[in-house]
């Protein structure tokens, strides 16, 4: 534990304190260390995160919950939010503990790495950066490409008045490719990203292939037609499966939306909401994925959540709140931006399991549609059960093959029809997930990854 | 400015003690945020004082034709934090690059920018009494209403000292509010029919605004019964109407994007004197608007804010700049420096990260296609598009687009059956000679609204594509 190691103490006794004045009372500290370098081929940045500590406190009163959060972590720092949640326990203070489980875990764990990135001095990481520009730019018509490269090691520590403590230090790895092809007034771009919970070992993802497919990926976008519009059946990309996912039952089982009967999937846990093929995970301890977290920020331990199993929805995910209301336990997804935001329930790394078809199976099964790649984004609608999801390019199926290169579109639909029409799911080897972030509403943004194989089924879609 | 006390600005306290011979700029907050969220009926959460202060510094180390700008942000006011942050900094400079022979920093002179109204004194003085009436009057807004309420939502205020000095004499800074309004409202409907809806209201404000929230409300309840009875609209090429809270999604990121200094050293700006939209498409870069979440007196480097022409009559006019890329250009800094992006959301705390070249307020002149009414009526048959999920544009090819959260059939020049589902795209901005959103506008309306980080009338779009069933 290096950043926050000198100041446990004082967290430990202002927990102490604060617990003599209500019945339950955690703080959450958090640093963090870390080197990204942006190059464009005309300017190199190079940035740290911010030498910037700190530590938010949450109470239970009377009328619910409580927090102050300050930035930094000496004693008069620490002292002005528990003074802010001192008065407000002698305003309103509780008979009775916060519903569901207090987390008892004791649990210290730091991300394992042969080649930590604190070893990857500033000159080796401009260099690889200027190399994996190079390799990108051999590719004719790229006029502009920028290649960032990343990393940052996460230290919280969650300490609680019913005896938690939990460390955990997570460096998340992240090298991503962005070139843009032109000519006579077009415009292709496309990108390449990596990332990973580790070290080194995660950016020897950028090669000179991979760089050069990138590259060839967004020349070719120059040439690329209109999407069609409509409804139709369509084939998604691993990334793309993995932001239906994200947005379908990831947003739509978590269980806040649930409390505040915000979901259309509530009144449908239980059921039969698609094929067999379909089994949907969100998993926080997936080995060296983007979003693994240790512990989620009550100090439950991260685990394996299934959501659709074998087309029966059956999980949701919770924090200690939720799984009290809806008699469930706690499933690690308590989870805060950082220390200055609040907890909500969140996903980690959430995506479909793989099926049993080839590529080539699904689309001569498909016949006619289009094939969805390089995911954007999507949003989700909880309450009305639709998504969107947007691609930045894709293909035509024609007569159960893959045609004509087209251009960024948008598909929405109902969650559940979407579901019921799913035909057919590929096998483990074209399974991916990628390295994202997820807002809840406008802001709380945090690292988030899902992921899939190819996926059938049909939607809307229109050019976007 | 008089939020802002020398003394104990953030900027002032380091700029004081550092030394050195390299250029530099401190950009400092001393921030308090209160926020209450809520659940259905019922307060979820209280959340407050947040307390924030913190600094950024940049250096600029000029060699052989380009300066090497090293940036580095913490909140330790220590002699040896300030130091260790110096250093940092100064690390960065060294191994980093920038196109640009000088850098021309702002001076004290001038550089205080006059008074913008950012500051809502009731709130600055009393946030949490202000929050809690807030909630109050949402709460009193939906008594009494069976068939809407509010299923989740918050109010965040921020409470901001901003300051900023540098190397060559700026010595400024200033106090702003700001308010972010989000909330599900829901509409249950009747036990027979569609299933419910929800409306989603997602804002930003300078101001905490109370007195309006019963007409307000009223407004959200009727949207949310019209997502519930929505239809996906049908496949085509339409003619789309969309208001300000539409087009705010769109023209800022792509404008925004593409008529900058940062654009240009990346080759992908279009030319000066270049048509890019039709004669109704005059846009305007103001960092003055009154309560504007983007208006301030000066930018995040100290240079005052003004108003600037982008495009004039379809034809681009102007390009923004910040200290760097004037620099780059051999021009002067348009006051267009801004922090505080991240994943494409502007967040509440801006001495985090360095400034990036970027817009204000983008600001659509009205036209003369006069009310919404006589906007309808010219449309004849299409959609009024009152909400998009994402529309998220990209801001080197244009192309924007997203599923209708929430749009009204348009049908003999009258407003018809609400839609929901589907999508609807295009490409907002395109090379010259192709078109596009800017150049497909047929007409503008004569009444701006303010909505984010745009002031613009509802236009007319002749067509865009939509897909449904």
């Amino acid at each position: 534990m290096g950043e926050l190691s000198d100041a446990e103490d004082d967290l430990y006794r202002a927990v102490s304190r604060l617990a003599a004045h209500g019945p339950f009372v955690e703080v959450l500290a958090e640093a963090a260390v870390g080197l990204s370098v942006r190059f464009d081929g005309h300017a190199t940045s190079l940035q740290a995160p911010p030498r910037l500590r700190g530590a938010v406190f949450r109470a239970w009163t009377r009328t619910g919950w409580t927090e102050s959060s300050v930035s930094g972590l000496d004693a008069a720092s620490l002292r002005y939010a528990e003074g802010a949640i001192e008065r407000v326990l002698a305003q309103r203070p509780a008979a009775q503990g916060p519903p569901g489980v207090s987390s008892t875990a004791r649990l210290e764990k730091v991300t394992p790495t042969p080649r930590p990135m604190r070893d990857f001095a500033e000159e080796e990481m401009q260099s690889l950066a200027r190399d994996v520009f190079s390799w990108t730019t051999e590719v004719p018509d790229i006029r502009e490409t920028q290649v960032q490269l990343g990393w940052r090691e996460d230290e919280r520590l969650y300490l609680n008045s019913a005896g938690a403590r939990c460390f955990q230090g997570i460096c998340r790895v992240r090298g991503a490719i962005l070139p843009v092809a032109m000519e006579s007034g077009r415009v292709g771009p496309d990108r390449f990203v990596r990332g990973g919970v580790g070290g080194r070992e995660i950016l020897d993802a950028l090669t000179p292939e991979s760089a050069r497919r990138v590259a060839e990926n967004a020349r070719a976008l120059l040439k690329a037609k209109a999407p069609p519009s409509g409804k139709m059946t369509v084939l998604l990309a691993p990334d793309v499966t993995g932001y239906f996912a994200h947005e379908s039952f990831g947003h739509g089982a978590e269980a806040d939306q649930f409390v505040r009967d915000r979901s259309y999937l509530k009144p449908m846990l239980g059921t039969v909401v698609g094929p067999e093929i379909l089994t949907i995970v969100d998993n926080g301890a997936y080995p060296g994925a983007w979003s693994v977290i240790y512990c989620d920020d009550e100090g439950q331990p991260a685990q394996r959540t299934v959501l659709v199993d074998r087309g029966r929805f059956v999980g949701a995910l919770h924090d200690r709140e939720t799984a009290a209301a809806l008699g469930a336990a706690p499933t690690g997804n308590a989870r805060r931006s950082d220390f200055l935001s609040r907890s909500f329930v969140r996903m980690t790394n959430t995506y479909v399991e793989p099926g049993e078809s080839s590529l080539d199976e699904l689309v001569k099964e498909a016949g006619y549609g289009v094939l969805l790649e390089s995911g954007t984004g999507g949003i989700e609608d909880p309450q009305g059960g639709q998504i969107q999801v947007k691609a930045r390019r894709g293909h035509r199926i024609e007569g159960g093959r893959i045609t004509d290169l087209i251009s960024s579109m948008a598909l929405s639909g109902r969650v559940l029809e979407f579901i019921a029409s799913i035909r057919g799911l590929s096998g483990r080897s074209d399974f991916a997930l990628d390295a994202s972030t997820c807002g809840k509403g406008r802001t709380d943004i945090l690292p988030n990854s899902a992921g899939g194989p190819y996926l059938l089924s049909s939607a809307v879609v229109g050019p976007a | 400015m008089s939020a802002v006390k020398p003394g104990t600005a953030a900027a002032f306290r380091v700029g004081d003690r550092l030394t050195g011979k390299d250029p530099w700029e401190v950009f400092g907050e001393r921030i308090r945020r209160y926020e209450i969220h809520l659940s259905g009926g019922k307060i979820e959460i209280t959340r407050g004082p947040i307390a924030l202060e913190g600094y950024g510094i940049r250096i600029f180390r000029p060699r052989e034709g380009v300066v090497g700008v090293g940036f580095q942000a913490s909140n330790d006011f220590t002699d040896a934090g300030i130091r260790a942050t110096l250093e940092d900094a100064e690390r960065a400079a060294r191994y980093a690059s920038f196109p640009a022979p000088r850098v021309g920093l702002p001076t004290g002179r001038g550089a205080t920018g006059g008074i913008v109204e950012v500051l809502d004194r009731g709130l600055w003085e009393y946030p949490m009494d202000s929050l809690d009436r807030f909630v109050h009057a949402l709460h009193g807004a939906f008594e009494g209403r069976k068939q809407e309420s509010v299923s989740f939502g918050s109010v965040r205020a921020t409470l901001s000292e901003t300051s900023i000095c540098n190397s060559v004499g700026l010595r400024t800074g200033y106090g702003h509010t700001t308010v972010e309004l989000e909330l599900g409202v829901k509409a249950f409907g009747g036990p027979e029919g569609p299933a419910p809806g929800e409306f989603w209201v997602d804002e930003s404000d300078r101001r905490l605004r109370v007195a309006e929230l019963g007409v307000r409300a009223s407004e959200w309840c009727r949207y949310a019964e019209d997502v519930r009875r929505g239809r996906p609209p049908p496949t085509g090429e339409l003619a789309v109407v969309m208001p300000s809270s539409v087009l705010s999604g769109i023209l800022p990121a792509v404008l925004g994007g593409r008529l900058t200094g940062a654009a240009e050293t990346r080759h992908v700006a279009p030319p000066h004197g270049a048509r890019l939209g039709s004669d109704l498409a005059t846009v305007y870069d103001d960092g003055r608007i009154p309560w504007a979440p983007m208006s301030s007196p000066v930018d995040d480097e100290g240079v005052p804010q003004r108003r600037r022409t982008l495009l004039d009559h379809g034809v681009v006019s102007e390009v923004l700049y910040d200290s760097l890329h004037a620099g780059t250009h051999d021009t002067r800094s348009t006051g267009s420096a801004f922090r505080g992006m991240l994943a494409g959301f502007r967040t509440w705390y801006r001495f985090l990260q360095a400034p990036a070249v970027g817009p204000s307020t983008l600001s659509l002149a009205p036209g003369d296609a006069g009310t919404d009414t006589e906007l309808v009526e010219a449309a004849k048959d299409g959609l009024w598009v009152q909400q998009i999920g994402w529309s998220s544009p990209d801001p080197f090819t244009g192309a924007f687009g997203g599923e209708i959260r929430l749009a009204y059939r348009i049908r003999n020049g009258r407003l018809a059956e609400s839609i929901r589902g589907g999508t609807v795209g295009g490409v907002a901005l395109a090379a010259e000679g192709s078109p596009s959103l800017l150049t497909r506008l047929e007409r503008v309306g004569s009444r701006p609204a303010l909505s984010e980080s745009l002031e613009a009338p509802p236009v007319l779009v002749r067509p865009l594509s939509v897909a449904g069933e």
